[in-house]
């Protein structure tokens, strides 16, 4: 089992879809500063991606410093993976392009589309 | 990046049939090469004759570097393979075959045996000829990856198993990625299994091949695309590019594979075939997909899953 959900579609490259997914994590507190990470074999094993797309996930996400490497131990996550404002409103970028899109399908304009989401907010909360 | 396997104009022929043709390829170190073709496509010939088990009737192969025809139990010691069709001392238990094994490969790795039996459940004093077929299969792979080879050549690897026991296949061939060399060259017709684990795709069919590039750039260069034609386009034209596949039109909506997409050149070219058309809806394509299309384009014989 991983530590972070994620479900691969076709269409986008899957080392951007696993990046996006353990960043989903890490920002949403799912992992946690000093959880370990999952190497390469189980990664490739859990999600059958091929071995080279778990290496470039882990290298990448290093290199972007949500990932540290601990000899010994194995990768870890790393300690100030704090999210900025920023990071956190990144996070819906997808969802929200794609609900832009839909509107735009159905040629609603900007106040129809925040009167909906704002119903939706008050129905939630 | 250096090939382990590399073919030049590879042929075989039985009698007037060419099984094999002209088949140029080259499998890159550290890929997972997936060879997909139908079934009678020439792949099991094709993995013969890269295991010097059968001749080609010309050209050649190269494999670690050797000559197929000169590759010896040096060569051999690298590499796995695992057939659809592998006999076995059916009269052996799973450790009599280990044991018989073993000797033959200076690199074989007691531990990591242990590990993938106990990971595939196989019980050591059974005979093998009393193990069913996924069990038998899961032997077979424990014995090709045992000694921890450079290359593993699997043939059909899935083919009657269930669900159950090709995941553990699945994860037993990909125990090798810990080491610091390796390759894995699967043959199939059945691409679900593959899809997301190969990095380089070959497509066969009657013996010659389509395609030999990395999943990447395949998938970069297809898409599906579906419009509305618009009320002045009553039939598909007689002649449209010939990088376009299966173009379909039911009512006013069609529907066609791309094999050279490029944002502005297919806009353009959907633009001038189709002038009244609708805004396109342009969706990236599955390796199974991809092959679907090439199958029908190409009218590949056999079966394909």
């Amino acid at each position: 089992m991983l530590p972070f959900r994620v479900e691969l579609k076709t269409g986008s490259p899957i080392s951007e879809q696993l990046i996006y997914a353990v960043k989903k994590a890490v920002i949403s507190g799912l992992m946690q500063a000093g959880d370990k990470f999952p190497s390469v074999r189980t990664l490739s094993q859990e999600l059958r991606v091929n071995p080279n797309t778990a290496h470039k996930v882990i290298a990448a996400l290093i290199n972007q410093g949500l990932l540290e490497v601990r000899p010994g131990i194995g990768t870890i996550v790393g300690k100030n993976p704090k999210p900025t404002p920023q990071q956190r409103s990144e996070l819906l970028g997808e969802d929200v392009e794609h609900l832009v899109v839909e509107a735009k399908k159905l040629r609603l304009d900007l106040e129809d589309v925040t009167k909906a989401v704002e119903q939706h907010w008050t129905k939630l909360s | 990046m250096k090939p382990i396997i590399e073919t030049t104009n590879l042929n075989r022929r039985f009698g007037r049939n060419d099984v094999v043709h002209e088949l140029t390829f080259q499998v890159p170190e550290g890929s997972i090469y997936a060879f997909l073709g139908p079934n009678g496509a020439g792949k099991t010939t094709t993995i013969k004759m890269l295991l010097n088990i059968l001749q080609p009737t010309s050209g050649g192969a190269r494999i670690l570097g050797v000559d197929s025809t000169e590759i010896g139990p040096r060569e051999l010691a690298q590499i796995g393979y695992v057939s659809e069709n592998q006999e076995l001392p059916e009269w052996m238990t799973v450790s009599q075959l280990i044991d018989y094994c073993k000797p033959m490969y200076p690199t074989w790795d007691d531990a990591f045996c242990e590990k993938l039996l106990k990971n595939f459940n196989l019980p050591p004093h059974r005979k093998l000829k009393n193990l069913s077929r996924g069990m038998k299969v899961k032997a077979a792979l424990v014995t090709s990856l045992a000694y921890r080879p450079r290359l593993l050549v699997l043939d059909e690897p899935f083919s009657g198993l269930d669900p159950l026991v090709r995941d553990e296949f699945i994860r037993g061939m990909l125990e090798l990625s810990e080491q610091s060399a390796w390759t894995i060259f699967i043959s199939s017709h059945d691409i679900d299994e593959v899809e997301r684990l190969a990095d380089w795709v070959g497509v066969i069919n009657e013996g010659r091949l389509h395609l030999s590039e990395p999943t990447e750039s395949l998938q970069n260069r297809f898409r599906q695309i579906e419009f509305t034609a618009g009320p002045e386009t009553a039939a598909l034209p007689p002649t449209l590019p010939a990088n376009w596949l299966v173009p379909e039109m039911a009512g006013q909506n069609v529907r066609l594979v791309e094999s050279q997409f490029g944002e502005t050149e297919t806009l353009n070219a959907l633009q001038r075939i189709f002038p009244g058309a609708s805004q396109p809806n342009i969706n990236p394509m599955s390796l199974r997909d991809i092959f679907l299309a090439l199958a029908r384009t190409f009218r590949f014989k056999g079966e394909t899953t």
